[in-house]
């Protein structure tokens, strides 16, 4: 289980992740779906200690990714498929990750078993296709067998075997009661993929719903509420588990509850509420939307770049 | 999708393992990076480099290689003494002992590649990515620092020592064919041998500060080669004193005053050089440490 709490990460000037909250939960594949640069890596990598937040928390199975006292034990992480010493060979770079936990050869070659690396396990990691560098990045996040794997974006680079192979292992994986927590920016991927889907953009997260749900077009709507005292009823509301943006000062954009929940939840301890209204986008359009503003790198219509 | 589900439930085929492993523990006994578990995975990470190997290599044949010319050119010129009254000044303003130095003559290159590599054992983790592996084994990130640290410097220290002898074993005969003696088990040559070995220890583990701090190796190597070649050379055209005393604080004229018989002038004295350059060890790789452990990988 992965818990984020208000997850912030500034870089500068640029706000990379701007307090995310959310719940990975076991037994399921996750989905984090986002455009290009919507914050989806940077919050990997602070669920992995690896980036700190500069505010907010999050923890895995209970605890700090730091503070466990075997961190490949519990999570196994592919966050880049480039995350290989380029001179050294794929066997070794497993034999390397595998002694930091007193973890025997038997599972090194287990792993690249697993995977399809034999052929190449003894060849430089620097030589590998990137669906090479995805099936090794793959072996080392299963090397210490964790109750947690986070993939950041594992299909990128995979031929349509790989692609499928994948599909198969996180479902096995999750299937086994493990907590799956897996990247993408294609929605048609998560679609057959994942349990339940995190959409993030601008480094918010937009929508938290079972892929039940957006496959039958019942995106699990956003409520916009206007209020004068939005410190308040962010703290009710959230409270009762939605998860709230505030894009404005008086503004909330409210996730996880209906219109009535909210207004009774106003009405109940005297907020005044003056606009609520239910944002009612499918997911799929809200994501092509976001995407449309939000990606970082603008591609010209196909007319014009022909011209 | 219920198809796919029911497809892969029933296929045993991946992580037939991670089952069985898993299903009894949740990992909170099971071995984590303890301290001897991590030295081990650099140790792995260090041999399973070719280009680190070469460097070694390199070093040996260098420190050798300049042994060997160094004891021809000490017999050529002791032969010269021998006929020249002027040269026999020389040399003996020189010491006396000119062949005590020969197997050490060339710690002067050993240091520049053991001091790179040290650079590039650290910075080449952040150019090519592994630092996101290592560090997410290793979240509490300084064991792995300083696994890291003893490796370079051990092996910094062994591999000079070890030529150095060697190239002490080549020198004794090519001096003796010119009538010179020396004796690699004198007091002397033992202790010019550990010290230079130390030192560059040393280099080694401030390469590594600077490939840590700068996380690129061009950069590191060119800090390197900054402090350890140029800085002597500026320090000593720059008119004025206070380069003058500068010059003895650089840690590449600590060796001197550190293996002389006696107190060279114009340097520090042999317990001054000790602390310099325990200083120019220990500062940048605390600096390193403390913003290894805060920044973000």
């Amino acid at each position: 289980m992965i818990e984020a709490n208000g997850l912030t990460k500034v870089y500068g000037a640029k706000t990379a992740v701007a307090g995310v909250s959310f719940t990975v939960r076991a037994g399921q594949v996750t989905g984090f779906l986002g455009p290009n640069g919507a914050g989806k890596s940077t919050t990997m990598r602070m669920i992995m200690g690896l980036d700190r937040p500069t505010s907010g928390s999050v923890t895995v199975n209970g605890l700090p990714y730091v503070k466990h006292t075997a961190p490949l034990r519990q999570v196994g992480a592919l966050l880049d498929a480039k995350a290989v010493h380029t001179s050294r060979s794929a066997y070794n770079h497993l034999l390397a990750m595998a002694a930091t936990h007193g973890i025997p050869k038997t599972r090194v070659h287990e792993v690249i078993e697993m995977t399809g690396l034999d052929a190449v396990a003894r060849k430089k990691a620097g030589g590998f296709s990137l669906g090479m560098g995805q099936r090794l990045g793959i072996a080392a996040a299963l090397l210490g067998d964790p109750q947690t794997l986070i993939l950041d974006e594992p299909v990128n680079g995979l031929d349509p075997e790989g692609v499928v192979w994948v599909r198969n292992l996180v479902r096995h994986l999750a299937g086994q009661g493990r907590t799956v927590f897996l990247s993408s920016h294609l929605m048609s991927e998560m679609a057959q993929t994942a349990d339940h889907l995190i959409v993030i953009g601008r480094g918010r997260v937009i929508a938290d719903a079972p892929i039940r749900d957006i496959i039958t077009g019942k995106g699990q709507a956003r409520v916009r509420v206007r209020t004068d005292q939005p410190d308040r009823l962010h703290q009710l509301l959230a409270g009762r588990g939605a998860s709230i943006e505030a894009p404005e000062r008086e503004l909330l954009e409210v996730t996880g509850l209906d219109p009535r929940a909210i207004a009774a939840a106003a009405l109940e301890n005297q907020v005044m509420v003056y606009e609520l209204t239910p944002l009612t986008a499918s997911l799929e359009e809200a994501y092509m939307e976001l995407t449309k503003d939000d990606v970082e790198y603008h591609s010209l219509p196909a007319a014009e770049v022909s011209k | 999708m219920s198809a796919m589900t029911t497809e892969s439930t029933a296929s045993p085929e991946p992580a037939p393992s991670a089952a069985g492993h898993s299903s009894g523990s949740h990992g909170r006994s099971l071995p984590g990076p303890t301290f001897i578990r991590v030295l081990n995975s650099e140790i792995i990470k260090f041999r399973s480099l070719l280009s680190t190997l070469i460097l070694l290599a390199a070093t040996a044949v260098v420190v050798v290689g300049f042994g060997a010319l160094s004891a021809w050119g000490t017999g050529q010129f002791a032969n010269a003494a021998s006929r020249d009254p002027q040269a026999a000044v020389r040399a003996a303003s020189q010491g006396g002992d000119l062949a005590i130095s020969v197997p050490t003559s060339g710690i002067a290159f050993a240091q520049l590649i053991l001091g790179s590599l040290g650079v590039l054992l650290m910075s080449s983790e952040f150019t090519t990515g592994m630092a996101r592996s290592t560090f997410a084994a290793v979240p509490k990130r300084l064991p792995a620092f300083t696994a890291k640290l003893a490796v370079v410097m051990v092996v910094s220290f062994a591999v000079t020592a070890v030529s150095t002898w060697v190239a002490g074993l080549v020198a004794v005969p090519i001096l003796d064919n010119y009538g010179l003696k020396l004796d690699l088990a004198s007091s002397e040559s033992v202790k010019l041998l550990l010290v230079n070995s130390i030192y560059v220890a040393a280099v080694a583990a401030i390469g590594m500060a600077l490939g840590t701090l700068l996380r690129n190796s061009a950069g590191g190597i060119m800090s390197l080669v900054g402090i350890f070649f140029v800085a002597p050379i500026a320090f000593q055209l720059i008119p004025g004193d206070f380069f003058k005393e500068a010059r003895k604080y650089l840690p590449g004229n600590t060796v001197e005053p550190l293996t002389a018989a006696q107190h060279v002038p114009d340097t520090l004295e042999a317990w001054q050089a000790a602390l310099v350059l325990g200083a120019w060890v220990v500062i940048p790789l605390l600096v390193a440490a403390v913003l290894l452990k805060r920044r973000d990988v």
